[in-house]
């Protein structure tokens, strides 16, 4: 497999104006206003494959909207080298343009006036997509899609997620190479997060396109991407499987277990803290290299009293949750 | 009432700070028109020799710097904005609010002028310098702008809502809004001193509100008439206000009324 | 090259007027509006010239081919360029600017050149029928050379209005609320009513360098009048070229402060 995104020590500061409330400071700032420099992005490196899909993962504010937009070419960045498909996206040369797109979730590409099906025929002719392939690559998405009763109308008559699909065929017309997608489920109910899940999985499954996608839905991340980039206030803290991230992150596991008299829980103490406690069932958060010993423990110490006991991974929330509120990560 | 008013100002206040630039530039709009026509005076005085009706050059300067600023401080845009508060159904909450949303038009009307007066006071001298203006002001010209100005300001203010209810009943303000602007356009003594305006067109200038709301303020503040006349037009303005205050309470409660049986 | 942006354009224009077309009775107020409009300005020269016969040493018949030249470029201008640069200064405020930069076409072409309001042609017309009035009250020969140099000034006199429009939007990059940076515009469109010399030194000069919309009716109107030398035409010419270079230049400039690119 080849590389088709890399990115070596990508840097961009940010330069932004101070605002504090009051009327005497609004007045000041009127005469001088007073910038201050923030880092986004503070030096960041991957590379990903083809084919790949990649959830790219950040609290609010960590530099992932910032990273993406330098990788599909908008942001000029303050240092450090990126390469897609072999151009450097913010020379935007129409070579590159002509292979990628980006995807965002809060903002349309679409005029809202028209119906998007006039919207994709100027797309068409924007990137030159020959008619046949265009024809067959609109008859793709709008099955997978289930486009065709949206298509015709005004973009303003259509719901969030309908809206949605219809940016992800505009977005996809000229079949591109690499797709970055920016919360691409964001404000949509949860069925139709399903739907643009289900989507994005087959339309990667067809076209071999390397996809990175930020989400704060969880379920997006673990439904597409085999492995996750983690950033965190600018800095890389984690690169790898989904399911290595858990046992990198989180020094922990959880043993749940039920026990047939319910009563007792606290007794259990001893084996590890106690984490939640649902009538008859405790879960025990234990450390990551305890975990089977207390559980041999545990079975042999209770017997007969014991109905079922599981040893499982923190979910991946808490994971990420507990990465993004803990200061120092390793 | 007024710790309410305090509250809205310094609001404004704030948000009128961030858009500094832009607020200058509206002043263009203060100014401009008086300048175009100034000009355009100026070159018909200069083919008549001198004068056109008793007006020289330099009095044609001073009834226009006058006019730049009576502009200035009686205009009310934000009535247009309405139309775009209603479509967008921003009304909604404004109306569930215990104040009338009159006041916040009046509060963004103040802030506004109080900014932007720093740079009209200067362009106005250049104006004057330029064209040498001649003012034939005295005291009491002085003494009757003041209420006259306030006058053509609450009077062009609630015409200007009058215009913006229309909002209640059609989508299509934007053309009530025109007819509005461009009767005033010709009435109000934008394109000439009213006393120039010529036959049918003059005694209309009278009758219409909208010499009342430029015309008179300006006439009165250059010493363009008598004590008497002065007065007089100064009853009109009263009348007007009067008139257009009942026409805004009648068109206003109708319009409410139309609007939540509409179901917004 | 040349043809694929025709092609573009003609797709552009296609799509937009479609969609007016649905909604009739816009399209009737909004004719009714431009000609109150039209309507009243003419109104108000005719007011100054119940005064006199000559201003400035234009005549009322060369005022009206003046006017119906206004009419034709800010009716030119309000349905090309006009919308678009309002869209563009929408997408700059949305940041859906963001989708026009990744488009494989040249983005000057895609922000200036996308959205249409044909209605407004409708300017256009009565420009004409203005000019056409105002050349059978002026009783004189039209010579060919006339009126292709008023063909050629009123190219020129658009391409300044296209840059100085385009400019203004530029602008945007730097400043926020920037709606209001056409009110610029709007301010100078006014003036363009008049032949510019009647107006005191520094308005001319305004109006006839960095908002040029001045020189852009004036010009043709003269032309058109036979008050145009070659002198004059080739003025005009050599500044559209020159403002044209400095908007494209002043473009890519603004495109890499906003990308974050040191210029």
């Amino acid at each position: 497999m080849s590389a088709i995104i890399e990115v070596r020590d990508l840097r961009k500061t940010f330069r932004v104006s101070e605002r504090e409330s009051g009327l005497r400071a609004t007045l000041r700032a009127f005469v001088k206003r007073r910038y201050t420099d923030v880092p986004a992005v503070a030096g960041i490196s991957f590379t990903i494959d083809a084919g790949e899909i990649v959830g790219f993962l950040g609290p609010n504010g960590a530099g992932k909207t910032t990273t993406l937009k330098a990788l599909s070419g908008l942001l000029y960045p303050t240092g450090g080298e990126a390469r897609v498909l072999g151009f450097v996206p913010w020379r935007r040369e129409n070579a590159y343009l002509q292979q990628m797109t980006l995807l965002m979730g809060n903002r349309s590409q679409l005029v809202w006036d028209i119906p998007a099906a006039d919207s994709f025929r100027v797309l068409q002719e924007i990137y030159k997509i020959p008619d046949e392939q265009f024809r067959r690559t609109l008859e793709e998405l709008v099955e997978l899609l289930d486009l065709e009763p949206l298509v015709h109308k005004p973009v303003r008559q259509l719901s969030l997620g309908e809206r949605m699909k219809v940016e992800f065929a505009a977005g996809l017309l000229h079949s591109p190479k690499v797709a970055f997608l920016d919360e691409p489920t964001i404000g949509l109910d949860v069925s139709m997060q399903a739907k643009i899940r289900k989507f994005v999985a087959e339309h990667n499954r067809r076209t071999g396109a390397t996809v990175l996608l930020t989400s704060h839905y969880m379920a997006d991340v673990v439904a597409l991407c085999k492995r996750v980039i983690v950033i965190h206030r600018g800095k890389l803290l984690y690169d790898g499987g989904l399911a290595a991230l858990a046992s990198r992150m989180a020094p922990y596991k959880l043993i749940g277990v039920t026990l047939r008299d319910g009563a007792d829980g606290d007794g259990l103490a001893q084996y590890g803290e106690i984490a939640s406690r649902d009538d008859a069932r405790v879960t025990l958060h234990v450390p990551r290299d305890d975990a089977p010993s207390r559980a041999a423990r545990l079975v042999n110490d209770l017997g007969d009293r014991l109905v079922d006991i599981s040893v499982e991974d923190p979910p991946i929330e808490d994971v990420i949750d507990k990465v993004f509120t803990s200061e120092s990560v390793s | 009432m007024i710790a309410t008013y305090r509250t809205l100002l310094v609001g404004q206040f704030q948000q009128a700070s961030q858009y500094r630039v832009s607020m200058f530039l509206y002043l263009l709009f203060s100014l401009i028109r008086p300048i175009i026509f100034l000009a355009a005076w100026s070159a018909v005085a200069a083919a008549r020799g001198g004068a056109v009706g008793g007006f020289t050059v330099a009095d044609f300067a001073g009834y226009y710097v006058c006019m730049g600023l009576v502009l200035h401080f009686t205009t009310a845009w934000n009535a247009y904005e309405f139309e775009f508060e209603v479509a967008q159904g921003r009304l909604s909450p404004k109306l569930l609010r215990p104040l009338h949303p009159l006041h916040y038009s009046v509060v963004e009307n103040l802030t506004w002028k109080a900014f932007t007066a720093f740079g009209l006071f200067p362009a106005l001298v250049v104006i004057a310098i330029t064209f040498h203006a001649r003012f034939e002001t005295q005291w009491w010209n002085v003494a009757l702008f003041v209420p006259s100005l306030l006058l053509g300001a609450a009077l062009r203010f609630f015409l200007g809502w009058v215009v913006a209810a229309a909002a209640f009943w059609t989508t299509r303000v934007n053309a009530v809004v025109t007819l509005f602007d461009r009767t005033a356009f010709i009435f109000a003594g934008q394109i000439a001193p009213l006393a120039l305006m010529p036959g049918i067109l003059q005694t209309l200038s009278y009758v219409l509100p909208f010499g009342y709301w430029i015309g008179v303020p300006t006439d009165i503040l250059r010493g363009g008439a008598s004590l008497e006349q002065s007065l007089v037009w100064m009853a009109g303005q009263v009348a007007w206000l009067i008139a257009s205050y009942a026409l805004f309470q009648i068109v206003w409660r109708a319009g409410v009324r139309e609007y939540s049986a509409a179901g917004a | 090259m040349i043809r694929r942006y025709g092609r573009l354009l003609a797709l552009f224009a296609a799509v937009e007027t479609q969609y007016e077309l649905e909604y009739r009775v816009n399209l009737v107020f909004n004719v009714l509006q431009q000609l109150v409009v039209t309507g009243t300005s003419l109104g108000a020269v005719l007011i100054l010239f119940s005064y006199t016969t000559t201003m400035n040493g234009w005549s009322v018949a060369e005022m009206l081919i003046l006017i119906g030249t206004y009419y034709i470029v800010q009716g030119v201008a309000d349905s090309t360029v006009g919308p678009s640069v309002e869209r563009l200064l929408e997408h700059i405020r949305l940041g859906t600017l963001d989708f026009t930069l990744l488009k494989p076409a040249n983005s000057q072409f895609l922000v200036t050149m996308r959205h249409f309001k044909v209605r407004n042609l409708f300017g256009v017309l009565t420009g004409l029928i203005i000019i056409g009035i105002g050349l059978v009250q002026l009783n004189a020969a039209l010579s060919p050379l006339q009126v292709l140099s008023f063909i050629l000034a009123l190219a020129c006199g658009l391409g300044l209005v296209y840059c100085l429009l385009h400019c203004l939007a530029t602008l945007a990059f730097w400043f926020v609320r920037v709606e209001n940076l056409l009110v610029i515009y709007g301010a100078f469109v006014d003036a363009a009513r008049f032949p510019v010399d009647i107006y005191p030194g520094w308005l001319r000069l305004t109006l006839s360098s960095i908002a040029p919309i001045g020189i852009a009716v004036t010009v043709p109107a003269e032309a058109m009048a036979g008050k145009l030398d070659l002198l004059g035409l080739g003025a005009i010419l050599v500044a559209t070229i020159l403002a044209w270079t400095f908007t494209s230049w002043f473009w890519k400039f603004g495109l890499r402060s906003y990308t974050g690119a040191s210029a």
